[in-house]
């Protein structure tokens, strides 16, 4: 894997390392890659994919509000770091 | 051990004051070497203890979980508490309201002591991945206590909590309960609500107990399992009918492919000595295949990170901790997540973003998913032959500190055994069987889907018979 192909995971995944820290995960990921990728032997053929670990399916809700949990956007609210009125508070995007 | 103190408490044969501090003693005489706890809970602790005795003077009914002290894995929810996950990016994290579990163990009275350390957002098996400090084993204090709920399993084998609460995505409940010697029961997926458990892998991650006994573990699960309206995923198991077995009706599955290669000649002769005892007490011994063993592993390693690269991007900087002064979003989101997260976690990052990327998606992520599927038929096939299967938990003894932290990938190894329960679904766990030296050895019982109650009936029955 070179400096390219993990500059472009790094920025999808929105890591900054330093070149030293980007040499290491890149040989790391290769020997884990060359791990996984046993499962290409495996037949697959029409075999549908499990998504999940459960039986459930899909279980709906009225779209109510539960008004004991008002308090919780609260305190919620509170533990960022900057508000202004109802919203949190970033730097700028540009 | 619970039922026990339970009954002093009711004999007012000891105050709920007194067990508490108790057992703040003991962390403090225990903790400074073997260092279970990112976080103590003194304060708290000891204003429970008082209106439980309060209660008790009254001569009030009190429930068989009230007062009694627990440990929770920082990755779990506890409201006004600092929850790390273990991370750096999560130093300055308290906890707004409790996960469901703590809420329910609450309800019933059972009173936290701490929160205990773990591999940085549940990734390792050695707590080496901890961004504050290693946990040492209570057995030998130069070896890992297993991973990642390393710090619940040592304090519950040094006696410094009565059970500990730990979550399992891949092992990290049996793994380190074998490692420590200590009970460790990963229940059915569903069973246990994920509400205030920072997430790893959502289709993989439960919470369940670490134990002294399996009649401990069997009362902590009863009063955490349930239907919650906050995880979708969640399953009533009270409507589902588990039959108890008798060990002469019993049919136990050794599936041949996990002691083969590997495995460390002790812990497969200690094994096959509780094979000899059960058979000896009437129970049916068959040796089953689980063909695609060898896959669950790598399977794992392509479904997990690619789970948690999407879980963990919520850690953004802006929420959960105080935000750093940066010029625009670019730099505070880069320099945040590139400071915050650890080696580990950051490699299973860009990892899970590797098999999730476009070009690579069906080739990776699609192709685990369907192996996935083929190693939960096998499972299911199995169990229709079998009621039980039995398995090592672990490969090998505890490893040394520093021993495999450099190798990422013998590392992963250690859940070789553990992970395929996850896949699937399906509930398992350790329990201790033998000892080699001064370290503990340990097997695993596996059952099928949401058999949780028969499982720990049967491994109850086991431990009776190895005692």
């Amino acid at each position: 894997m070179d400096f390219t192909e993990i500059d472009h995971l790094l920025k999808l995944a929105r890591i900054e390392l330093s070149s030293q820290e980007k040499e290491r995960i890149a040989l790391d990921l290769e020997n884990i890659l060359d791990y996984v990728r046993q499962l290409q032997k495996v037949n697959t053929n029409g075999i549908e994919p499990m998504t999940g670990g459960t039986l459930l399916e899909n279980i709906y809700r009225e779209d109510k509000i539960d008004k004991q949990k008002q308090n919780v956007s609260k305190e919620l609210k509170e533990s960022a770091s900057s508000l202004k009125d109802d919203y949190f508070k970033i730097p700028p995007i540009f | 051990m619970i039922k026990e103190i339970h009954q002093k408490l009711v004999d007012r044969e000891i105050t709920a004051t007194k067990l508490i501090s108790s057992y703040f003693e003991v962390i403090k005489e225990k903790d400074s070497q073997i260092k279970a706890f990112l976080t103590l809970t003194k304060d708290q602790a000891l204003e429970q203890a008082e209106k439980i005795d309060e209660k008790i003077k009254k001569g009030k009914k009190i429930n068989i979980l009230e007062g009694i002290p627990y440990a929770v894995k920082d990755n779990m929810l506890v409201n006004g508490v600092k929850t790390t996950a273990g991370s750096k990016i999560l130093a300055n994290y308290t906890a707004s309201f409790d996960a469901t579990v703590i809420k329910k163990l609450k309800e019933q009275g059972a009173i936290v002591l701490g929160k205990t350390n773990m591999d940085e957002f549940a990734m390792g098996s050695s707590t080496e991945n901890s961004a504050f400090f290693t946990t040492k084993n209570p057995y030998d204090l130069e070896r890992v206590p297993g991973g990642s709920s390393g710090g619940s399993a040592a304090s519950v084998a040094s006696k410094m909590s009565v059970f500990a609460l730990g979550s399992d995505t891949g092992g990290s409940i049996r793994q380190p309960a074998s490692f420590c010697g200590v009970i460790g029961f990963k229940p059915s997926y569903g069973s246990v609500s994920r509400y205030g458990l920072i997430a790893l892998a959502s289709s993989l991650d439960i919470i369940g107990p670490l134990a002294q006994s399996v009649e401990d573990a069997e009362i902590i699960f009863k009063s955490i399992t349930g239907k919650d309206q906050m995880d979708s995923t969640s399953y009533n198991l009270e409507k589902i009918h588990n039959t108890p077995y008798r060990i002469q009706n019993t049919v136990f599955g050794l599936p041949k492919e996990y002691f083969q290669e590997r495995l460390d000649d002790k812990i497969k002769k200690a094994i096959e000595e509780v094979i000899k005892k059960i058979k000896s007490q009437g129970a049916t011994i068959k040796e089953v295949s689980l063909p695609s063993t060898s896959y669950a592993l790598p399977c794992y390693y392509i479904i997990m990170p690619a789970e948690a690269s999407s879980n963990l991007a919520r850690f953004d900087g802006i929420r959960y901790s105080p935000m750093n002064n940066y010029p625009n979003l670019h730099d505070l989101y880069f320099k945040t997540r590139g400071e915050g997260f650890g080696a580990e976690v950051r490699r299973r990052i860009v990892l899970g973003t590797y098999v999730l990327s476009s070009g690579y998606y069906d080739a990776y992520y699609k192709k685990a998913q369907q192996v996935r599927r083929l190693i939960a038929k096998e499972f299911d096939k199995v169990f229709q032959k079998v009621d039980f299967l039995i398995t090592p938990t672990s490969p090998t003894f505890p490893f040394k500190i520093g021993e495999k932290i450099d190798d990422p990938l013998s590392m992963y190894l250690s859940d070789i055994f553990t992970v395929g329960a996850n896949i699937v679904g399906v509930p398992a766990i350790n329990l201790p069987c033998g000892q080699a030296g001064n370290l503990p050895i340990n097997m695993q019982i596996i059952g099928p889907y949401l058999s949780d109650f028969s499982l720990l009936n049967i491994t109850k029955t086991i431990e009776d018979i190895i005692l």
